[in-house]
């Protein structure tokens, strides 16, 4: 069983304090730490452990900075096999069709039986990736899987709906899953582990490798144009407690005693 | 003339030495497979001769100095089973000297020695007698009533009594003027009738023999391999090098050190009974746990598996139980064969690091962070130096003024609120003292101790040079620590380094020795310390915080049941208290608080950030808010100034 795993790099979020770039487009990314999407960490383990399970290959690639050989890195010391870095250059201001298409040029020229991404990313949630690839692809497609299981000629796909309410579906194969969180528990990536797959050689692209055009990419290729990312705004009925942790804590007891918060 | 006649009444002593010889083929069969299966687990390990471990050996060994330990009744019992069994077996050397080489035991130096060898005998006796009765009458907790325990032990028994027997047998067949010399064989004698002892005798003869011989040939195959590997653990953990100084990721693979150790383990269980884990009631035991590695290690290395037939079924599964250990080193303190169960554990943890699937979630995502934001708390590195914020702390990475030493704050006293009260009281009382010293702010690092416990030792390595060539950097030659666990990791666990770590405690001392801290309010208090592991039994700072507690007028400082190097883990060590809340009877730090609270003392001092977290929470959970304070050491002696 061969799986290709498409990864992205995000930037750490929780317990940062956001700042907005001067264009108004955008995090200030500058001062963050950047790791793997969570939803693409649960897929690449899960690829890792069907082949642990079944045998094959598991190919992980991304679209992204140099600095995104990070989070490939990660994968092949999980267990993936190989890695393919697309440059991002070009690529930037790309909506979800513009990084599927180059994903796509990669993936198509595999051999492969199952696609896998994470069901969205941190960063930009639009959840189109894997679909648009399963589109062009001509690939079945399930998405928010919960469960992958892989049965010879078909994959057998639990996916997460609403209130918690599963849906069984089988799909021929080769197909395309986008995996939900909690589909698995990811191993732990030892800095050991990580420093004995620094040989492996990624390989690495470019948009022009790939033949795409700049109207097909980046800003150009974009059918939707970003104006505007704002902070949320302190709403009504927000109140922020101040002083001392003791202060605080007092306060935030009376709050919840007065509103009810405790019978 | 006295002497012992060999072999009366024995026809075919053929019969005798081919069962000798298969005793003795079993016996140094079993020795070449203990040397083949620690030559595989450690290819490189070879013992080293040094004096000292000479030395300890004898007296540990030989004179069982260290069963005493804690348990005097035990080591009297074990040095009467050492002693009466030890003069047997040379005594039965001596006897094959005299039959096979020259002749010497004729006359005095006969009756001699025969009363020698009846002394051992009642002194083996008593010892046995004595171990079955605390193991099944007196029921004594740390020892377990495995089939292996009972049967060891009744089969010494037989051997001696009938022994015994057939020395008595043979005085009241032969009836020789010197039977008074055998005392306790002439008391058996007495009672067996010469005629009867004469068609008695080559059955007991023989039976002796089987069950003596059988002995020998179950050494390697029971605990019994307890009298080889015990001398051979106790010289060779004295030849260790300190500590765990990583220098080639050996510290990820188990030893000759440690596998003999495992194989000189009695299941004396002493370290059950001192382990705080074991003692709130979590499933990890330290020597279960040296015992299912024992097993994975002879299953893996041994050409023929695990050769003890009594343990063949027991588990070698230790996955989950090795996050329980908070690395105290209590277990070690107590260990009759010096071994440390709790480095075990961290080698096991690095296997377990390194294969990644069974790393719980927590510490899972705590390392994570840890890498990510270099410390466990999960706190962005610029909230490092909040608390220093109005404090006037010279920041050495802005500007280096003449300086006594760095401050290493630490990770949990930088960024937990309780702890960060160690760090400003320890900085008013050097302000007041005109100590000139420096943080690194912002850009301290983690020092690596809890990856380095938790068995991350890709990850401690990379913090090992982060911390070095920071210090590097700033010139910083002299480092003090908040936590003992800063201090132990810069002191044992790094390479050779140019500079020297002291914690706190330890500057304290000094300041109010040379007269620049004069702790000069009289506190009217009584207070009781709680040693931390770390700066304790780790690295035997023991008298200094309590110098400094004396220091102060008026102030009474009473003992805890446990303290010293016998003290109570609070829990916090080990990296536990960054994984998973583990449901137990009582908390350990719970255990620790309501001792502290017997004392009468009206506040618990300590001189561990961990310590004091979990001593707080502890003295909440069990409603002793109104009676008992926790206090860091810098904090009672800032009340004193």
């Amino acid at each position: 069983m061969n799986i290709i795993v498409c990864i992205k790099q995000v930037p750490e979020v929780t317990d940062a304090d956001l700042e907005i770039t001067s264009d108004g487009t955008d995090i200030d990314k500058e001062d963050l730490e950047m790791v793997i999407n969570e939803w693409d960490n649960y897929a690449v383990e899960e690829a890792v452990r069907i082949k642990e399970a079944q045998g094959g290959k598991v190919t992980v690639v991304t679209l992204g900075d140099e600095d995104s050989e990070d989070v490939l890195r990660r994968a092949l010391a999980m267990g993936a096999d190989a890695a393919v870095l697309i440059d991002e250059e070009g690529f930037e201001g790309s909506d979800a069709a513009g990084i599927a298409r180059g994903l796509l040029r990669v993936v198509e020229e595999m051999e492969f039986d199952l696609v896998l991404t994470g069901a969205q990313s941190s960063d930009d949630n639009w959840a189109q990736v894997g679909l648009l690839m399963a589109e062009w692809l001509g690939l079945p497609f399930a998405s928010l899987a919960v469960k992958v299981e892989p049965k010879g000629e078909t994959v057998v796909v639990h996916r997460e709906l609403e209130a918690n309410t599963l849906e069984e579906v089988e799909l021929p194969l080769p197909a395309a899953v986008t995996i939900q969180t909690g589909i698995n528990e990811p191993r732990y990536v030892s800095i050991m582990g990580i420093r004995k797959v620094r040989n492996i050689q990624i390989e690495e692209v470019s948009a022009g490798d790939l033949g795409l055009e700049a109207s097909q990419i980046g800003k150009q290729g974009s059918s939707i144009e970003k104006i505007r990312l704002s902070l949320p705004e302190e709403g009504e009925g927000a109140e922020i407690l101040t002083g001392t942790m003791e202060e605080i804590c007092e306060k935030a007891a009376q709050v919840i005693k007065e509103r009810g918060g405790v019978a | 003339m006295a002497h012992r006649p060999m072999f009366l009444m024995i026809g075919q002593a053929w019969i005798f030495y081919a069962l000798a010889a298969i005793a003795v083929i079993l016996f140094f069969g079993g020795l070449v497979l203990y040397l083949v299966t620690w030559k595989r687990v450690d290819r490189k390990g070879r013992p080293v001769f040094s004096w000292a471990a000479v030395r300890r050996t004898f007296e540990d060994a030989v004179l069982g100095k260290r069963t005493f330990k804690g348990d005097v009744t035990a080591g009297v019992m074990h040095l009467f089973i050492f002693w009466g069994f030890f003069a047997l077996f040379m005594g039965t050397g001596v006897l094959s000297v005299h039959h096979y080489i020259v002749e010497f035991l004729r006359g005095r130096a006969y009756l001699v020695f025969s009363a020698a060898m009846e002394l051992a005998g009642i002194v083996l006796v008593i010892g046995l007698l004595w171990a079955a009765v605390r193991r099944y009458l007196q029921r004594i907790p740390r020892l377990e009533h495995r089939a292996e325990d009972g049967l060891v032990l009744l089969w010494l028994i037989v051997v001696v009594v009938s022994g015994f027997m057939v020395e008595a047998v043979r005085l009241s067949a032969q009836d020789p003027a010197w039977r008074g010399w055998s005392f306790a064989g002439n008391v058996l004698a007495k009672l067996i009738p010469t005629s009867t002892a004469s068609s008695l005798y080559p059955y007991l003869w023989w039976g002796h023999a089987v069950v003596s011989l059988g002995l020998i040939a179950a050494i390697p195959f029971t605990k019994l391999f307890h009298m080889l590997g015990a001398p051979a653990s106790i010289y060779l953990q004295a030849t260790r090098s300190p500590s765990g100084l990583i220098e080639n990721e050996k510290a990820s693979l188990f030893q000759l050190e440690d596998i003999v150790f495992f194989d000189a383990c009695m299941r004396c269980g002493r370290c059950v009974e001192v382990c705080p884990s074991s003692g709130a009631g979590e499933p990890f035991a330290p020597r279960d746990f040296v015992q299912a590695v024992r097993k994975s290690l002879w299953r893996q290395n041994s050409p023929l598996g695990d050769i003890r037939f009594f343990m063949a079924n027991g588990s070698q599964q230790v996955d989950e139980k090795l996050w329980y250990c908070t690395t105290c080193r209590a277990c070690l303190e107590v260990c009759p064969v010096y071994g440390a169960a709790f480095e075990e554990v961290i080698k096991k943890r690095v296997e377990v690091i390194e294969e990644g699937t069974k790393v719980p979630p927590l510490l899972n995502q705590t390392l994570e962070r840890l890498y990510r934001y270099n410390n466990p708390w999960e706190s962005s590195k610029k909230r490092r130096a909040e608390w220093a914020r109005g404090l006037d702390v010279n920041d050495i990475t802005k500007e280096k003024d003449n300086i006594e030493f760095c401050y290493f704050v630490g990770c949990t006293t930088s960024l937990d609120t309780r702890a960060q009260e160690i760090a400003k009281s320890l900085v008013s009382i050097l302000q007041a003292a005109h100590v000139r010293f420096g943080i690194l702010g912002k850009k301290e690092p983690c020092c690596g101790d809890i990856a380095r416990r938790v068995g991350e030792l890709g990850l401690f390595m990379e913090q090992v040079d982060n911390c070095i060539s920071l210090f590097e950097k700033y010139r910083i030659e002299e480092v003090v620590t908040s936590s003992p666990h800063c201090f132990h990791t810069f002191r044992n666990d790094y390479p050779e380094v140019l500079f020297r770590t002291r914690h706190y405690a330890l500057v304290l001392d000094e300041l109010i020795a040379s007269g620049r801290v004069k702790p000069t309010k009289s506190l009217d208090l009584v207070v009781t310390y709680h040693d931390p592991c770390y700066l304790g039994r780790h690295n035997g700072v023991f008298e200094e915080p309590r110098r400094v507690i004396k220091s102060i007028p008026g102030i009474e400082l009473r003992e805890m049941v446990h303290n010293g190097p016998d003290s109570l883990c609070s829990g916090g060590g080990g990296g536990r208290m960054w994984k998973e809340d583990i449901d137990a009877e009582t908390k350990m730090s719970e255990i620790r608080i309501r001792e502290a609270h017997g004392t009468g003392a009206s506040i618990v001092v300590t001189a561990c950030p961990l310590c004091l977290i979990m001593l707080e929470d502890a003295r909440k959970v069990q409603g002793l808010e109104d009676e008992l304070k926790v206090m860091d050491l810098n904090e009672l002696v800032l009340m004193s100034l």
